[in-house]
């Protein structure tokens, strides 16, 4: 058990499960004591809860400081089958607590922002009593994303993966009853679901060849294994790589499963902020990295991941800069940067992927959870100006780019930082984004010169629909009165705000080149091939590349007035079509649904609900049951009460049995 | 020089079917016990002829455990046949067939 | 040679003090004429006594021994089964004390002990004489016992078509005890065994002797074709008394069944295990067929036992340890649940006055302690885990199909399912159904509750905690099978 094993080490090597165990306990006490905490303490409880787990990630880390081996922790026996042997240990190395301190740090950031955040949102929808389901499930969440990174066997991994999208599913759906025709909240949360399964699905065939062909489901075990078993399975390894990469797909959005997480921009924005951009949707990047002895025995499976990642990132790029919605252009910005990670985990650069993922998740949250400010500060507007006016016009949607402008003035401080979150995003030296995509970038040109390529004009893009998205938001004269209106947020939520926006700035310095702090601390878990070298040509053709982006949008949006907004976007008119196709994701969501879909929601219901079920298996049941009654009202009829006939049949039945005996 | 053992065996036999015959058919119950004391003393005919062929007292002693036990079933029965008798007035054994189904 | 009276008297501490037992309440109601409802429990109590002292000091040797003259075998089996008549004979005389009719009458637990003793006798009996001394000791004092109420004409009527019946199967039996006689010269049970293997016996003849002697331990469990009596005997007799008829007689018969097949026909094994297979089979479906069909709860449980019959006797056709300690563990769990289900039905009938089941309905509203009692007891009948019958249903297949007899399993599976419609049906009314009477509550006496939590108790233990009771039943079975000397 736990408190027996005493660690040589370092004694506060045991102290890991308690990142498992501070947030469900916070959990539990907002389940049972929630209502009596009232609503901003149930959040505070929350926020306490995530933030001790962080403290004990930051007591993980340094006491790894100073022996830097992997340590396991057993915990106890959980499966014992045969030859199959699970044991629930929590592994504590420096690729776990790296990300232990990522989704603790910024989860907890963000806990404190959805103090107010949903204070707000619960006001504006009407059920104050939601609140503490909210940060139940957000710290399950916590709970569930710590499970997966502190694993030490693929199962409890898969434990922890099919938690994080269980809390994905109950916070997208958190307003189920709200949303497009009243339930579309609940079907982008279903959607979500589904198509992570599709994704899961790949993973368990994994897990199964795993244990089929290596017999463990360890990871130490599972790595030698594979060596040994390399040489002469070749298809195997291949075939298992192939199939966890439908399970990153799934979890991280790459295609073609990326469907998701658009859709789940429908959940409150901190979930967009935590689940969707910083945290969950990175556990498929981990997952790569954790395996990387697998990945570097089949290269054929690490081109392939490589040209998703490229081919996703390029694709969510271009529909970004058609979308209209504030938190879709994050969303498909999201995207477009896991593809970068994928990319570049997939290429085997461990080190440039795991420094992107904290950067991106520094800078992605930090816009997230600034655009929910802005929308914050539409809805209160938004409400304002309903009730003061008294005019019957329709409430506008918040979260609409064409119904804001001019924010810059109305919230300056969340201007501010966006435009931080925004330039990082970009690339732009020397803020956290330059340095981890611009490892990337190097890493893909000793790689492979078409996906360096592919993804240089993703970066072109993504600061062009960024730059597009401030002027958009900030610039220029307000279009609605809401945006006239919108007033700057509160303190809770803009303190996380300045917190990530500083990250933002100095988040470069994880990792500089020459320095290279998380590269070696990295090192010590995962093998992996020589430092990428930091290559001026490079960084300075990325960083050309950027500027040139946002100067394109400044010519298309800043520059000119953007009063006819509403009716088209400036780009439309020089891209046309192609503009019409962006702003519409390609169609591919239209695609998946005819294709897949809608067939299946025939067969499930014409033919095997009603046919199959309802009119065959039913009606045999029914038969049968019937048949039965008849048989037995025949039989009853010699129990007729005269001890005379039963005495008959005794000696019939001894007769009868008698012959039987005899002819044998 | 005695009678082989295979006449007693028939007639034990023969006595045996009478009484199940008498058991089956009769509706009057005294005559069914009549019947059942017959069955029994068929299996005592043959327990006696076993004794003496095989020159043990064992079938004897049965015959005896038999008999007792015999007169305490009938008893039982004629004191049960009294207490229907009070009701329904009637020893015929196709009246008693109120339970059925 | 010295014969031991102490050690001999000692192994059948049960019976000497079932004997005692008796005389006591003879002579206590001979004087206590106005408090005879305190015989119910002076007899409770001797049982106990009994029951505790029989679990510490009478446990048997490892291996089986032949005692009183060859006359008793002294065994696992038969201490097993006697722990069984006991205990089922105590909760009786609980349930009696609840019922006012009977409880008054010091007869009552006189025949009731009587019987336990011949019961007794019946587990341990290795002889034929006294096999058959002890069916009959069982037997008569039940006559008594099901037309007790005399003035209830169905309570007679039931008893007469219970001795008529008996009595039937009884001389036929021992008729095929005399061919066995006639073929051996003796008529202990193990030298009877003996001759017959070696002596130059015709097999048709021996077939046909076991056709017979079935015939009396077949109407004993109520297999069909030997079943006519139980649904009249179950309906017309009080409660209390039917609930005793279900299980510890139907476990006697078992107990007897087991050793006869076992003990003096071992050469004849394919043929028996065929015929007892064939017996199983028809039990389990006539009974569960026409139980489909019963309105009256009474009648009910007496076709639901007639294929628990069936059930036990997969067990008792695999011809296995696995098989018989299945069958002891069944019936085991059986006693508990079938009297359980009897002491509700008796407590319900006497409240509303009608042994319908559609009277059962509103009850879960009415009295829910009874109503999940009901549950677990129905539930237990269908062979639903956590519960004893499940323990006893698994033990009772998995043997079936450990000697290849799957479609024998098989068909005890789809049983259980047509089975399981109406037990499920009496708790649909239970528990769905509403009625007026749903405010009165139901009384339950002491006697009756403390019986019923004892029995419900026990289900479920028997149900988790299988070690204990299953180490046991294997024992006996390994013993059984055992020859001694």
């Amino acid at each position: 058990m736990i408190f027996l094993e005493k660690n040589i080490a370092d004694p506060l090597l045991n102290l890991a499960p308690l990142v498992i165990l501070f947030p469900l306990l916070g959990l539990a006490i907002n389940l049972l004591l929630g209502r009596r905490l009232g609503e901003k303490g149930a959040g505070v409880v929350a926020s306490l809860a995530s933030g001790s787990s962080f403290v004990i990630s930051l007591l993980l880390t340094l006491s790894l400081q100073a022996h830097p081996q992997a340590f396991t922790l057993p915990l106890f026996q959980w499966i014992s089958i045969g030859s199959l042997s699970v044991s629930w240990d929590m592994r504590v190395d420096t690729l776990s607590t790296t990300m232990m301190l990522v989704v603790s740090g910024v989860g907890t950031l963000i806990h404190v922002y959805a103090i107010g955040y949903m204070y707000n949102d619960v006001h504006h929808q009407g059920d104050v009593g939601r609140y503490r389901r909210f940060f139940v499930f957000f710290n399950l969440f916590i709970a569930a994303m710590m499970l997966l990174v502190s694993a030490n066997n693929y199962l409890v991994l898969f434990v922890g993966w099919e938690g994080v999208g269980l809390c994905s599913y109950l916070l997208i759906g958190f307003w189920f009853e709200k949303g497009k025709d009243g339930i579309g909240n609940a079907r982008a949360a279903q959607k979500a679901f589904v198509v992570n399964r599709i994704g899961d699905f790949g993973l368990l065939i994994a897990l199964f060849m795993m244990f089929w062909w290596f017999g463990s489901l360890e990871f130490e075990r599972v790595f030698n294994a594979a060596r040994s078993l390399a040489p002469a399975q070749q298809g195997v390894l291949l075939a298992m790589t192939l199939f966890m990469l439908m399970g990153v797909a799934g979890k991280s959005a790459q295609l073609p499963l990326y469907v998701w997480l658009p859709d789940a921009m429908a959940g409150p924005t901190p979930v967009s902020a935590l689940i969707h951009a910083a945290t969950m949707v990175t556990a498929g990047v981990y997952l790569i990295a954790r395996s990387q002895p697998l990945f570097a025995l089949a290269p054929a499976a690490q081109g392939v991941i490589c040209w998703v990642g490229a081919l996703t990132a390029l694709l969510a790029a271009t529909i970004a800069v058609g979308q209209m919605d504030i938190k879709k252009v994050l969303a498909y910005s999201t995207i477009s940067q896991l593809g970068f990670m994928v990319a570049a985990v997939g290429m085997g650069a461990i080190t440039a992927g795991m420094f992107h993922l904290i950067t991106h998740a520094f800078f992605k949250a930090l816009l997230f959870l600034a655009a929910g400010s802005v929308i914050m500060g539409m809805e209160g507007a938004n409400t304002v100006a309903h009730h003061h006016a008294g005019n019957p016009e329709e409430e506008i949607d918040p979260q609409d780019m064409r119904n804001m402008g001019g924010l810059q003035k109305r919230m300056p401080l969340t201007y501010g930082v966006y435009l931080v979150g925004a330039l990082a995003l970009a690339g732009i030296a020397p803020l956290a984004g330059f340095f981890s995509k611009d490892e990337i970038l190097v890493s893909l040109w000793d790689y492979s010169l078409p996906i360096f390529l592919l993804l240089l004009l993703t970066s072109f893009l993504t600061a062009f629909y960024m730059g597009r998205q401030v002027l958009m938001v900030f610039a220029g004269k307000a279009r609605s009165q809401a945006a006239q209106q919108a007033s700057e947020s509160p303190k809770v939520i803009t303190i996380p705000l300045l917190i990530l926006a500083v990250l933002s700035l100095l988040g470069g310095l994880i990792n500089l080149p020459g320095v290279a702090t998380l590269e070696k601390w990295l090192e010590h878990t995962v093998a992996m091939p020589e430092a990428g070298h930091f290559s001026p040509a490079i960084a300075l053709s990325s960083t050309l590349l950027a500027l040139l982006g946002l100067a394109l949008a400044w010519v298309l949006y800043g520059y000119r007035s953007l009063a006819k907004l509403q009716q088209s976007d400036p780009l439309a008119n020089y891209l046309g079509v192609i503009f019409h196709a962006v702003q519409n994701q390609w169609w591919i969501d239209s695609l998946y649904q005819r294709v897949f879909v809608i067939p299946y929601r025939y067969i499930s219901h014409e033919v095997l609900a009603q046919w199959f079920d309802q009119e065959t298996i039913d009606t045999m049941a029914h038969d049968l049951g019937r048949w039965n009654q008849w048989f037995a009202r025949v039989l009853s009829y010699l129990q007729n009460g005269f001890v005379r006939t039963y005495g008959l049949v005794v000696l019939l039945g001894v007769v009868v049995m008698l012959a039987f005996l005899a002819t044998r | 020089m005695g009678i082989p053992v295979s006449y007693y065996l028939v007639l034990s036999a023969i006595m045996f079917v009478i009484g199940i015959l008498g058991v089956l058919l009769r509706r009057n119950a005294l005559v069914t016990f009549m019947s059942l004391e017959m069955m029994f003393n068929a299996a005592n005919l043959i327990f006696v002829t076993f004794a003496a062929y095989y020159r043990v007292l064992t079938g004897q002693i049965f015959v005896f455990f038999v008999m007792t036990v015999a007169a305490a079933e009938v008893a039982v029965g004629l004191a049960l046949m009294v207490a229907i008798f009070r009701t329904k007035h009637s020893i015929d054994l196709d009246q008693m067939s109120s339970l059925k189904g | 040679m010295m014969i031991d009276v102490g050690r001999m008297m000692l192994e059948i501490l049960p019976e000497i003090g079932l004997l005692i037992l008796i005389g006591v309440v003879l002579v206590l109601d001979l004087f206590w004429r106005k408090s005879r409802k305190k015989l119910g429990w002076v007899s409770f109590a001797g049982l106990l006594l009994i029951f505790v002292l029989t679990l510490v000091f009478v446990q048997p040797a490892r291996l089986p021994q032949l005692t009183w003259g060859g006359m008793i075998s002294l065994d696992m089996t038969g201490y097993i089964f006697r722990m069984i008549f006991i205990a089922g004979a105590a909760l009786t005389v609980l349930y009696a004390i609840a019922n006012d009719s009977l409880a008054g009458r010091g007869e009552f637990y006189l025949l009731l002990l009587t019987s336990t003793l011949g019961m007794c006798f019946m587990a341990s009996a290795a002889d034929l004489i006294m096999l058959f001394l002890a069916i009959e000791t069982t037997t008569v004092p039940l006559f008594v016992l099901a037309g007790f109420l005399t003035r209830d004409q169905k309570s007679v009527e039931s008893g007469i078509k219970y001795l008529l019946f008996a009595a039937m199967t009884s001389a036929v039996m021992l008729y095929g005890f005399t061919w066995l006689y006639g073929f051996s010269g003796t008529t202990q049970l193990y030298q009877i065994a003996e001759r017959l293997k070696y002596g130059f016996v015709p097999q048709a003849a021996v077939v046909a002797a076991m056709m017979l002697v079935l015939v009396g331990f077949g109407f004993k469990i109520s297999a069909v074709p030997f079943h006519f009596w139980a649904p009249d005997v179950y309906d017309g007799a009080p409660y209390p008394v039917a609930g005793f008829l279900s299980t510890a007689s139907k476990a006697a018969g078992f107990a007897v069944l087991a050793r006869a097949l076992f003990v003096i026909f071992p050469l004849q094994t394919e043929t028996w295990t065929l015929i007892v297979a064939l017996l199983s089979t028809a039990s389990m479906f006539v009974g569960n067929l026409l139980a489909l069909a019963q309105k009256n709860i009474k009648r009910l449980l007496a076709y639901s036992s007639i294929a628990q019959a069936g059930y036990i006797l997969i067990g008792v056709a695999a011809d296995s340890p696995l098989g018989t300690s299945g069958v002891i563990y069944y019936l085991s769990a059986y006693l508990l649940t079938n009297l359980a289900a009897f002491g509700i039905v008796a407590l319900v009938g006497r409240a509303v006055g009608s042994d319908e089941i559609s009277a059962y309905a509103g009850l879960s509203r009415r009295s829910p302690a009874l109503a999940l009692a009901m549950l677990v007891v129905m539930l237990s009948l269908g062979g639903i885990p956590p519960f004893a019958g499940f323990i006893g249903k698994l033990l009772v297949f998995a043997a079936a199909i450990e000697r290849g007899l799957i479609w024998l399993a098989i068909l005890g599976v789809i049983n259980t399912i047509v089975a399981l419609f109406y037990y499920l049906t009496v708790l649909k009314v239970i528990y769905l159904y509403r009625s007026e009477e749903e405010d009165k509550p139901l009384a339950v006496s002491s006697a009756a509750g403390t019986a019923l939590v004892i029995c419900i108790v026990g289900i479920i233990a028997l149900g988790v905690v299988i070690a204990p009771l299953y180490g046991w039943s294997t024992d006996a079975a390994a013993t059984l099978l055992f020859l001694p000397r």
